[in-house]
């Protein structure tokens, strides 16, 4: 059951998040109706039900909710990235995103100051991490 | 429509941990004979058959038409259950009795997950497995750091979970776990996904469990003690990370609510606590939601020994998935009417007569019942 690694950034529903991503920013769904910043992608807006939507850039900054340091490989796909720590950072403009803290000497400590860290990891595939302000 | 007065009159269980060569409807069905033994009825007396899909298994695996067949019967209401751990099988059969659908329900549930090699690591290609985290372990261990980080716990308040579960075992014969754990070793165990270890996540194991429901009037005509339903709960929290604070699962507080609402009862009237342990942090969280210890209380709560043999308030006395087996929450129901029938033996618990049984589905949903040894 290999999983690809990638994801595909050409798919319509997601490939301006990852044009985004390519261009050093933050990019999602907004809400033409109701202006909702809709994360993860979908086809209708969460909040009023709205299909009407456009890819808005937002701020790349965020406070840390919290973060998990993986020492085992619980899927055999991350087996060589361990150890590795996932962080859960709350946007300053709303959405909540997943990703990888860059890793630091600084304290990581939830409600530190982050901002998003773009690190292409394939050519054409750029990943969101994190990193503390 | 009112909720029937309905009450367990029969439960069964087979062997749990590895059951080689044998499919998970073959181990349902054994459970089922079980519980039909226990009952003391001829399975002509049923007429409803509650079943699931046990977790990660691939293809058409559980479903009612199956296990029925194996069973031998032609209920008049059959229903699978995509996800139907205890207690969403168990609400489903009250709501069926309720709507006159059916009088006396077979609910079961068999795995052969342990032997088949399942894995719950993940491998679909979403947002968080992109990010790493995969496991129940990641998010669990978020939550727990950020709960250390609002309230000060620590690491080996968090281990009397699996540390308190562990002592528990040690008296039930069917648990897997039963070596002595003590809170030492806990803390010399190894970070799995830090802050949680190795005992903070649940086993993963082969089993069958198996429930008879009836109504309440016709409960007194069955062999056993009935336990009765006296209320319950559910809630869910489908939005996902779109909720605020989700790891923490506040929405766990609303089912307690109403849980408790609906019996006219509270937390101190609870004799027996069964939380289900998908990891030790849920249950940290669950005795917060329930009202057993204040919000942010739980690390001192359980570091005081509250939940362990001999404790104020006894919690998974079977050992829950940390110790004794995972079977999806079910033999944390079969425990506590086992409890409530004074059939524990060594670890039976004096004057039991209201069980709370709670569970929830990782962030996206939750429910709960009260069990109690009356009708009213
Ligand atoms: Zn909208």
């Amino acid at each position: 059951m290999a999983e690809n690694k990638f994801p595909d950034v050409n798919d319509p529903a997601t490939a301006p998040f990852w044009k985004g991503t390519r261009d050093g920013k933050i990019v999602v769904q907004a809400c033409t109706k109701c202006g909702y910043l809709r994360w993860p992608p979908g086809p209708i807006c969460n909040e009023c039900l709205s299909s009407e939507t456009e890819w808005k850039e937002i701020s790349p900054i965020g406070t840390l909710w919290s973060y998990a340091v993986y020492h085992r490989a619980m899927n055999p796909r991350f087996k060589d990235e361990i150890p590795y720590t996932v962080a859960l950072v709350e946007l300053d403009d709303g959405p909540r995103m997943y990703g990888r803290l860059v890793a630091t000497t600084a304290k990581v400590e939830p409600g530190v100051r982050v901002r998003a860290a773009f690190q292409e990891i394939e050519p054409g595939v750029t990943f969101v991490y994190w990193e503390i302000k | 429509m009112t909720l029937a007065k309905t009450a367990i009159i029969g439960i069964g269980a087979t062997e749990q941990g590895e059951i080689p060569g044998q499919s998970a409807n073959e181990i349902a069905a054994r459970a089922a004979v079980k519980a039909i033994e226990d009952a003391g009825i001829d399975k002509s007396a049923i007429d409803g058959l509650v079943t699931c899909k046990p977790p990660m298994a691939p293809g058409k695996v559980g479903t009612d038409e199956d296990i029925g067949q194996l069973l031998g019967i032609n209920p008049a209401f059959a229903s699978t259950l995509e996800y139907g751990p205890g207690a969403f099988s168990l609400h489903l059969a009250v709501g069926a009795i309720s709507a006159g659908l059916a009088h006396t329900i077979l609910l079961t549930y068999g795995t052969n997950l342990r032997s088949a090699g399942a894995s719950f690591g993940g491998g679909t290609r979403d947002w968080l497995t992109l990010a790493g985290l995969v496991h129940i372990a990641g998010p669990a261990a978020m939550a727990a750091r950020r709960h250390m980080h609002l309230y000060g716990t620590t690491e080996e308040q968090l281990g009397w979970v699996s540390v308190a579960q562990r002592e528990w075992a040690q008296n039930n014969p069917i648990a897997i776990f039963r070596e002595p754990m003590s809170i030492a070793d806990y803390l010399a165990s190894p970070y799995v996904v830090e802050p949680l270890r190795r005992p903070d996540l649940t086993m993963i194991s082969d089993g069958g469990a198996a429930v008879i429901v009836t109504t309440a009037e016709r409960a007194k005509d069955f062999k056993k003690p009935p336990v009765y339903i006296q209320s319950i709960a559910q809630q869910s929290a489908m939005r996902s990370d779109q909720n605020p604070d989700k790891l923490m699962r506040p929405w766990i507080k609303d089912i307690a609510d109403r849980v408790f609402a609906n019996a006219g009862l509270g937390p101190r009237d609870m004799d027996l606590v069964y939380l289900q342990d998908a990891t030790s942090v849920w249950v940290l969280q669950m005795l917060e939601w329930y009202g057993f210890c204040g919000v942010g209380e739980a690390g001192p709560f359980l570091q005081e020994g509250h939940t362990r043999p001999g404790g104020s308030l006894p919690v998974n006395t079977n050992g829950g998935q940390l110790s004794e087996c995972y079977m999806w929450n079910w033999m944390h129901l079969y425990e506590a009417v086992r409890q409530l029938r004074k059939e524990c033996g060594s670890r039976q618990i004096a004057d039991v007569e209201v069980a709370l049984h709670a569970q929830t589905h990782d962030f996206y949903k939750g429910a709960a019942t009260i069990l109690s040894t009356h009708a009213g």
